[in-house]
């Protein structure tokens, strides 16, 4: 099922016929065109080998595309260079599905290092590095060596880092892999809130769960192809609630 | 927080993190500073000396007979015609007996039966200062040599030979120390930082992706060059300054070191090295950084 569903605000995102080709000859994006509204959360899914990474790593220039265009907040992102693109990159926030955190390094560095490169003042590193990690239950783990946490405490602290410089646009890849519900739920409500501020978040996953009930896009990538780009069912669980309630809801 | 506070940081981690390797480049430096600025300090002084050793240098022509008025004044003009000179002087025979009776000093007794007219008149010609390099004395005093009358040209020959080719060895030694210095500093700092490069590079490639500019990520290794620079250009110095100070002690005031009067480089040369230092370990510093730093 392909199902067009317009942004409704001015485009963070804007992409344009992509094409991502692999030597010798695999195609790991094709022919995809998508526009992401300013604020917007959208999801990104399909099977393992689908192109959600390839594409996410397209939108934060750590690949090229073969083919078409990519514009971030106005700009062709793979056209920007030197300090520019260094202004561009700290206005997006990358949460990698390797996390790509420093291991020898404590948790709050590897979190103000995205706020140290747009020199923030080291007060302000300190409080937001601390509000991360009370939002995110590691508030214990300030000094910990991150090769010293679980795989779940370093996918929460690559996520810290990714929010924390504030960034126009926020790239998730697989948030929860490692989560149990309990983080989940802590890792969403601060994307949430994020987005709240006016972030624009993609979130590529596997876990059904985040989506299925939401009400926000959902694009599905099949072999590199867009399969379908639909709304979650929360708008139409939400009236049906309503409807059963007798017309009032306090939503999802 | 601005970007020097940010880059001092930086660079403060890095040499925390990478101290031993630091370290190394420190000293590899210093002992390149080191020997070349003990060699060039001994051609300084060497040179010094020289000067005060050409400061003193006459050539005597000794003559058959002793010239007349005339003669001296024709002698003269003949010198003079193959360069401008300081001084000449005409020494009779009664004078050298004079003045080689007060060189006896309390064992003049030896010259009371000998004549005073046994030693030959002579000429001593004193050249321009600018009559320095080995060659033209040669030249100087192979002319003397034709004199009418010059039977024997003398000006220390061997040890004015001497001493041309030791200061002419030490200045190749100097030389040589001068590449030495500049290709171990150079390839030493461009190898540390090229090590700390490899060593940090999944954090230099997260920095860029975070949104760090290119300064941002290469002043701290800049910076690393123009410290290693730095420290191990003042140590080198300073040790050397250590050894003057006990060679001084130890040496000055005895026998043949007694013609020179050691002295330790003038703040010119000691900025000049330490500039030097820094600049090449810098250059290092920044060939590695375009060759490696993949950002």
């Amino acid at each position: 099922m392909t199902e067009t569903v317009a942004p409704s605000r001015t485009a963070m995102i804007e992409m344009i016929k992509v094409c991502k080709k692999f030597p010798p000859n695999v195609v790991a994006l094709d022919d995809i065109s998508v526009s992401i509204a300013s604020g917007e959360i959208f999801f990104l899914i399909g099977r393992s080998g689908a192109g959600k990474t390839t594409l996410l790593k397209l939108l934060c220039n750590m690949e090229r595309p073969s083919n078409g265009l990519i514009e971030v907040a106005g700009m062709n992102i793979h056209q920007v260079t030197g300090n520019k693109l260094a202004k561009l990159r700290q206005k997006v926030g990358v949460a990698y599905q390797d996390f790509r955190l420093l291991t020898d390094r404590t948790v709050a560095e590897n979190i103000a290092i995205s706020m140290e490169v747009s020199y923030k003042k080291p007060q302000i590193i300190r409080n937001r590095v601390r509000s991360l990690l009370a939002q995110l239950q590691l508030e214990d783990k300030h000094d910990i060596l991150t090769g010293d946490l679980s795989r779940g405490e370093q996918q929460r602290v690559a996520l810290a880092r990714a929010v924390a410089n504030s960034p126009a646009l926020i790239l998730v890849d697989e948030p929860t892999g490692n989560l149990d519900a309990t983080s989940t739920e802590q890792v969403m409500e601060l994307l949430i809130r994020c987005s709240n501020s006016g972030a624009t978040i993609v979130i590529a996953t596997h876990d059904e769960a985040l989506y299925r009930h939401s009400t926000h896009r959902i694009m599905k990538l099949h072999n590199g192809k867009l399969a379908s780009l639909t709304r979650g069912d929360g708008q139409e669980r939400l009236k049906s609630m309503e409807a059963m309630n007798g017309g009032s809801s306090d939503g999802i | 927080m601005n970007f020097w506070f940010s880059i001092f940081r930086q660079t403060g981690r890095n040499l925390r993190q990478t101290w031993t390797t630091q370290f190394m480049t420190c000293l590899t430096v210093s002992l390149s500073v080191l020997i070349f600025s003990f060699f060039y300090l001994i051609y300084l002084n060497m040179l010094s000396a020289g000067d005060k050793v050409t400061d003193d240098l006459r050539l005597v022509v000794y003559l058959d007979e002793e010239p007349g008025p005339e003669m001296q004044k024709q002698l003269r003009l003949k010198i003079s015609q193959f360069d401008q000179v300081q001084e000449i002087k005409f020494i009779s025979r009664e004078e050298a007996y004079a003045r080689f009776a007060e060189q006896l000093g309390d064992n003049r007794d030896v010259l009371t039966d000998m004549p005073t007219d046994f030693l030959p008149a002579s000429i001593e010609v004193i050249p321009l200062k600018t009559l320095r390099s080995l060659n033209q004395i040669k030249l100087f005093s192979e002319y003397l040599a034709t004199l009418p009358g010059s039977q024997k040209v003398q000006y220390g020959q061997k040890w004015v030979e001497r001493f041309y080719y030791f200061t002419q060895l030490l200045s190749i030694i100097v030389l040589l120390s001068g590449i030495l210095l500049i290709l171990t500093a150079t390839f030493m700092v461009a190898s540390t930082i090229r090590l700390t490069i490899f060593g940090r590079q999944e954090e230099l490639e997260l920095l860029k992706l975070v949104g760090a500019t290119n300064n941002y990520i290469r002043t701290p290794f800049l910076l690393e060059g123009i410290l290693q620079g730095l420290i191990g250009s003042l140590l080198g110095l300073t040790s050397l300054y250590i050894l003057f100070q006990w060679t001084a002690r130890h040496f000055s005031g005895a026998g043949f070191l007694d013609l020179f009067t050691f002295t330790f480089f003038p703040p010119g040369i000691i900025a000049t090295v330490i500039l030097l230092s820094i600049v090449l370990c810098t250059v290092g510093s920044y060939t590695s950084m375009q060759k490696f730093l993949r950002i």
